[in-house]
């Protein structure tokens, strides 16, 4: 397709008879009802929050960030660390892993849209956003730096893949490297909207913009192996094969040091009895989301699996990667969760009332639907770029 | 900064869209464009509860925005509370009544149609000239009664001195009859106590942080005085407490015996003080010694430990200016009168009478009197609620004999009808149920009010009061350490059909005075022979026969003449702009960050020349059989079965009695009651904070949400007055929580005819 | 130009939400438990009847601290929420995007959502209302029967918060985050 100078090489047959020509295994057509299902939601639940406003949410006073914000923050996560992946071959010039380069570069723009779309439902005002962003940018501010960066980030993206979908490698690695810098920057600016908060002391200081860069690369690495399997129909030819043993034992070092991050935050947290952050410490340890979801589905699972295997059951680690995504949703749930456990006014406002404790919250329906359609979202760009583009590498 | 910020949203989140939030029935869209052009502060007289602070209502294009405390009134010290605050939201109440209404359906199924105020008066004079033709002109037969301060006086005119009956009951009986009584009995005056001169205070339960009375709640604070709580809960005023002395309930006197018995026997009281004004001292001093009322006696009854009682007592008679604070709240027990009695002879015993920081005397501004022509009416027959009761207030009365002998029928003469104004007698008596009989058995029920109360969906007729800030009031003369005068000023006018009392009552007298003169000429020999002597016309007119006397000139009118002929132009025109007077107040100086002093220290009436003893002995008591000086018996003890507790009652401090539960502001704070239970004694029996718990009483019971706090005595019960309204048509208030005179047992003592509000057992249970 | 500030005597506070009610009549607060700009915080009394602490229980009315170095000023991305020319916080609703980081951000608890306008609402001083008329107080200070409250510029070494600060012992809130409140309690 011509437009201007611009050319964007489509598929020949892309179609919506090509969309829809999808082979009808159960598989599929499961991944195909949940992605229409999770799409509906996504109408519902926006009507609904276009008719109740905030209302509609389980956000309160104490809790203002939701399920929103940790979804948000979960695809923004996905594309940077689609970015670095994609970014190894095409910027550092790894050859075995220029193969996903095109195809996780893709996967980079259709995540941060999916996480554009969740979060346009979560900023009360997002047209004001765009206008005072510009007319009068608060520079303090980490989510004006995140916002913006990201926003120049997505551009360099599209840029990228645009050069990588004509073959243009000179120009490919350019945009690729300034994108991946201007996404590592706005993703470490994603840490510091937690690292900044003084009054969160569990938040606040070096550890989440660091550890967002860190997870990032793993979600990344579990995301390649998912859309590889995807692609391959878990049918690996050998040079897949060696890129994906060599994404694994990236991702096992990667999973080690991410342990002894976690481990000695907590450890450093819980140590002394400091108030605020040691009771806060104690409080996630004894979550299910942490222990479980975090702790068990996010790297002990896959860990274990990897170095039990030592690196060879490729097709194995589709699936661990998919146990590996739902504990990395989990550490953006409970991210945006535990920052806003402890109550910052302590006293009872009412006689009848137990003093306050923890901060409660439960995502309500609507935010739930929204997340999933971000999902769905999410998917059928994926689905609808594997139909138009070649994707794979060019030989 | 005095830059004027009007922008479009400000605006919009202003004061007038939160009426408008509150008021759904009344437009003011059509206002919001052109406002804030002209602002006015308008002087007017709270009437949220009965203690009557002053403040500045500011008003935009007829809408009242705020209302903002008054620095010129001594009494309330330039503060309002959270109701005065709130009393925006009770003009703009959208469930007030609006227009004249007679009932269709059964009592208090709440069905009336709509009426015009000429409609409302033909009913009610239809029904007033039958039955008063039944009872043979006794004008006795129509009881009237009156919940609020102001005003009270003109409805009494109006019923009592025109209409002529006897049975005007209020709410002194339900309400604080004994310590006015105690303290007239005993030094001859009911006095005022003087908090801000106090160095040392004692408060027996009333829980002056969270019931304010000013001047007394804020001189508490700003005083500074040594502060000593009794409380069998811990009340907010407790916590400020300087000691607090948890204690059985109903012991407070043991407590007073034994402090005085500590005087006595210590001869810690002020001996010249004594000397001179005690009458019967050496009785007081021997029935004290020889019942023994010694500290340890006392910590068996009270709880409180004998070293602190006698701490305390030292404490107190070694004082300058100590000063034991008589309460203002509900009578508790049978024991009362000679608790507050004990009360008052502590402070005489310490000398604390008629001067600084005790009872004092004071000097306040007697108004004029506008005079009437009183009709006399030989048939009416006397009241017979006092029948029994020792003392008993003249005036008042006492309701629960009052309705006890309706009821039973033992009332020489059938009471058939009832005009109630500002008094929800449905929920503020014990036993709801017999009041509800009571109504049930009448043959007219009017209701004065402006809020559809339990009490108005008894009625047959329904007339709508204005507001407070949609009237003036005559003119009221306050305090007297530091008296002022001050006046209600309108605010706006009254909205939708509703009226002053005034008008009420002009209306009222324009259709009934003729055609009950004509019943009167019919049955009264005295009138029928003035008839023949002067002429039905002159006979009506001299007799006194006119209803509508009182009313011949406006409010405005009245207030105006009254004030300008006692006290000059000055004083009219100050109490027109700023609603109060008094001889400082154009010199009263700002001790700090706007607090005011109004009387310079020397010019207060601490002290006034006064003759006056103290009764110690009160033989009247004595010949009726009961005590003459305050007593204790031992079936005074606190002691229950094991599974009751003793119910006590109280309120919020955003709410005043039934009146304001349905304040869509203050519901805020208060949206309905919980019932406080001892922690321990919760834990003991599984109940945790919102179970719900039924409350069973020997007449009732009620439903309601727990609350297992520290702050209570075990076998001790305690929930706030004025929730569980059944009225639907208070649509904030209906349904919320639970009435406690649903299950408080209908006893009362014999001296004042006050009803006990602290003697009832009950049980509960877990639902 | 002034620093307003505010002090408190918050030991004579008795809880009785007069400033509440003041505050949400005069500003036109939204009605509702959670939307408030002004509190009273309230301890339970320690121990077990009858041998109760009394003087655990202690009644701390508070609201925005207006920190000269505001995190809820720091963070906001589009400079919604301001210092106006009398160091007061404020924000400016037209430029709220109800991002809600100055929420997290606040170490108070002081902001909510209004959802009238769907903006973050906070205490002005009554900078809008009361000082825009030229009233010198605010609706808190004026009504409250025990004058907790001292309202006035910091600046201003003649005023009556300057006088008090000079001469009684004060402390501000989670003064250790460096946000130099200027809401000040006396002892």
């Amino acid at each position: 397709m011509k437009i201007g100078p611009i050319n964007i090489p489509l598929k020949e047959d892309f179609s919506l008879k090509s969309i829809l020509g999808f082979e009808k295994t159960p598989m599929n057509m499961l991944v195909a009802v949940l992605t229409l299902a999770f799409l509906a939601m996504f109408v519902v639940g926006v009507a609904t929050y276009l008719m109740h406003g905030h209302h509609a949410y389980n956000v309160t006073r104490e809790h203002p960030w939701g399920l929103l914000i940790a979804v948000y923050i979960f695809f923004v996560v996905s594309s940077t660390g689609f970015c670095i992946v994609g970014s190894l071959g095409d910027v550092f010039g790894f050859k075995d892993y220029m193969m996903i380069s095109k195809r996780a570069i893709f996967g980079s723009i259709v995540t941060i849209l999916a996480g554009f779309a969740v979060i346009a439902f979560e900023i009360g005002h997002p047209v004001t956003m765009l206008i005072y962003n510009v007319l009068s940018p608060g520079l303090t501010s980490a989510i004006w730096w995140m916002g913006t960066l990201y926003g120049i980030y997505l551009t360099f993206m599209i840029v990228e893949f645009y050069f990588l979908l004509n073959n243009n490698m000179q120009k490919a690695r350019i945009f690729g490297l300034i994108g991946l810098l201007v996404g590592l920057a706005a993703h470490s600016n994603l840490g510091g909207v937690f690292g900044f908060l003084n009054a969160r002391t569990i938040s606040n200081g070096v550890f989440y913009p660091t550890y967002f860069i860190l997870t990032a690369f793993i979600t990344g690495i579990y995301l390649s192996f998912i859309i590889m399997g995807f692609r391959y129909k878990m049918n690996f030819d050998e040079k897949t094969k060696a890129l994906l043993v060599g994404l694994a034992k990236i991702q096992t070092l990667l999973i080690a040091i991410l342990m002894f991050f976690e481990t000695w935050k907590m450890l450093t947290a819980v140590y002394g009895g400091m108030p605020n952050r040691a009771e806060v410490a104690e409080h996630i340890m004894h979550s299910g989301a942490f222990m479980y979801g975090e702790v068990l589905m996010g790297m002990l699972i896959p860990f274990t699996v990897m170095l039990l295997t030592k690196w060879r059951s490729v097709t194995t680690y589709v699936w661990t990667s998919v146990i590996g995504m739902v504990g990395i949703f989990f550490m953006r749930y409970d991210l945006v969760h535990d920052t806003q456990l402890k109550p910052l006014q302590m006293m009872k406002t009412h006689e009848y009332q137990l003093p306050p404790s923890w901060v409660e919250y439960f995502p309500s329906a609507t935010e739930i639907m929204i997340s999933l359609g971000g999902l769905g979202l999410c998917v059928l760009l994926y689905y609808v770029g594997t139909r138009a583009f070649n994707l794979d590498e060019e030989h | 900064m005095k830059k004027i910020e009007t922008s479009r949203r400000r605006f919009l989140q202003g004061s007038v869209a939160l009426c408008v939030y509150a008021t759904s029935s009344f437009s003011f869209t059509s206002k919001q464009n052109s406002s804030i052009t002209t602002i006015e502060n308008i002087p007017y007289l709270c009437n949220m509860c009965r203690n009557k602070c002053a403040g500045f209502a500011r008003v935009q294009n007829n809408t009242i925005t705020k209302l903002n405390p008054n620095k010129y009134f001594p009494k309330s010290r330039n503060m309002l509370c959270p109701k005065g605050n709130a009393g925006i939201q009770a003009i703009y109440d959208k469930d007030r009544l609006k227009y004249p209404l007679i009932r269709i359906g059964n009592r208090g199924d709440g069905r009336y149609k709509r009426v015009t105020w000429d409609e409302a008066y033909e009913y009610i004079k239809d029904k007033l000239v039958t039955i008063i033709d039944e009872e043979k002109d006794n004008r006795s037969t129509i009881a009237y009664c009156n919940g609020e301060g102001f005003n009270k006086d003109e409805y009494i005119k109006f019923f009592g001195s025109k209409l002529g009956s006897a049975n005007f009951l209020d709410e002194g009986s339900i309400c604080l009859n004994t310590k006015l009584g105690a303290t007239q009995l005993t030094i001859g005056d009911i006095g005022e106590m003087d908090v801000a001169g106090s160095d040392y205070l004692i408060i027996s339960g009333a829980n002056r942080y969270e019931s304010l009375i000013t001047p007394d709640s804020i001189d508490m604070i700003h005083s500074k005085q040594k502060l000593v709580v009794l409380d069998p809960r811990c009340t907010v005023t407790a916590l400020k407490a300087d000691e607090y002395l948890p204690l059985n309930p109903g012991t407070d006197l043991a407590f007073c015996l034994s402090m005085i018995y500590i005087a006595i026997k210590e001869k810690l009281y002020n001996e010249t003080y004594v000397k001179e004004y005690f009458k019967d001292f050496d009785k007081l001093q021997k029935h004290i010694l020889k019942n023994n009322y010694t500290a340890s006696w006392a910590e068996s009854k009270t709880h409180i430990p004998a070293k602190k009682i006698e701490q305390i007592s030292r404490e107190f008679f070694g004082a300058k200016n100590p000063l034991y604070y008589l309460g203002r709240r509900s009578v508790w027990a049978q024991n009362d009168f000679q608790l507050r009695r004990a009360m008052v002879l502590i402070n005489a015993l310490a000398g604390s009478v008629n001067r600084k920081g005790g009872i004092i005397f004071g000097k306040p501004f007697v108004l004029k009197q506008e005079q009437i022509n009183e009709a006399f009416y030989n048939n009416s027959q006397g009241r017979f609620d006092l029948d029994g009761i020792v003392y008993g207030s003249q005036k008042g009365g006492s309701w629960l004999n009052f309705r006890e002998k309706v009821l039973t029928k033992k009332a020489p003469y059938p009471v058939r009808a009832m005009f109630i104004r500002k008094h929800n007698i449905m929920q503020n008596m014990p036993n709801i149920a017999k009041t509800k009989e009571m109504l049930n058995g009448m043959d007219l029920v009017v209701v004065l009010d402006t809020m559809p109360s339990d009490t108005a969906m008894m009625a047959d007729v329904i007339l709508p009061e204005c507001t407070y800030l949609e009237r003036e009031d005559m003119v009221v003369s306050f305090n007297r350490l530091e008296p002022s005068l001050a006046l209600r000023n309108k605010v706006v006018e009254p909205l939708y059909e509703s009226r002053s009392m005034q008008d009420i009552l002009h209306g009222l007298g324009r259709k009934l005075s003729k055609p009950l003169f004509a019943v009167s000429a019919k049955y009264d020999e005295d009138l029928q022979e003035s008839i023949e002597e002067l002429g039905a016309k002159n006979a009506f007119k001299e007799g006194g026969y006119d209803f509508t006397e009182l009313y011949q000139n406006s409010i405005e009118q009245r207030n105006k003449k009254l004030i300008v002929s006692q006290f000059g132009l000055d004083v009219y025109t100050s109490l027109k702009t700023k609603g109060v007077w008094h001889p400082y107040i154009g010199k009263q100086k700002e001790l700090y960050n706007d607090y005011y002093e109004y009387y310079p220290k020397e010019k207060r009436f601490y002290t006034v020349d006064r003759k006056y003893r103290v009764n110690c002995y009160l033989g009247k008591l004595e010949k009726s059989g009961f005590d003459p000086m305050p007593t204790w018996h031992s079936h005074y003890d606190f002691k229950l079965s094991e599974d009751s507790f003793r119910l006590i009652t109280g309120r919020y401090i955003t709410s005043t009695q039934t009146a304001t539960t349905n304040n869509i502001m203050l519901k805020e704070f208060q949206e309905k009651n919980h019932l406080w239970i001892n922690d321990r004694v919760a834990k003991k029996l599984d109940i945790k904070e919102g179970d719900t718990l039924v409350i069973n009483s020997p007449i009732e019971s009620v439903v309601i949400q727990a609350y297992p706090t520290n702050k209570i005595a075990p076998q001790v019960l305690w929930f706030a007055h004025g929730f569980g309204t059944e009225s639907e048509e208070l649509t904030n208030a209906y349904g919320k929580g639970a009435s406690d005179n649903m299950i408080i047992e209908d006893k009362f003592e014999k001296i004042y005819g006050c009803a006990t509000m602290h003697e009832t057992n009950v049980t509960i249970r877990k639902l | 130009m002034a620093r307003y500030g505010m002090a408190l005597d918050y030991k004579n506070c008795i809880n009785c939400k007069a400033c509440e009610v003041a505050c949400k009549e005069e500003n036109g607060v939204e009605l509702g438990a959670e939307k408030h700009r002004i509190w009273v915080g309230a301890n339970n009394p320690d121990g077990q009847w009858p041998l109760l602490d009394i003087a655990s229980a202690a009644f701390l009315p508070s609201q925005c601290q207006h920190c000269d170095d505001a995190p809820c000023q720091e963070v906001c991305p589009t400079h919604a929420t301001y210092y106006d020319e009398n160091n007061v916080v404020r924000v400016d609703a037209d430029k709220c995007i109800l991002c809600s980081y100055c929420m997290n951000a606040c170490p108070y608890d002081a902001r909510y959502v209004d959802d009238r306008t769907m903006t973050v609402d906070k205490c002005t001083f009554c900078s809008d209302t009361r000082l825009a008329r030229g009233e010198t107080t605010t609706a808190c200070q004026n009504t409250c029967p025990t004058k907790v409250r001292t309202f006035g510029d910091l600046d201003d070494p003649e005023s009556e918060i300057s006088e008090l600060l000079r001469t009684r012992e004060h402390f501000s809130l989670k003064s250790h985050l460096g946000t130099n409140p200027k809401l000040f309690y006396l002892t």
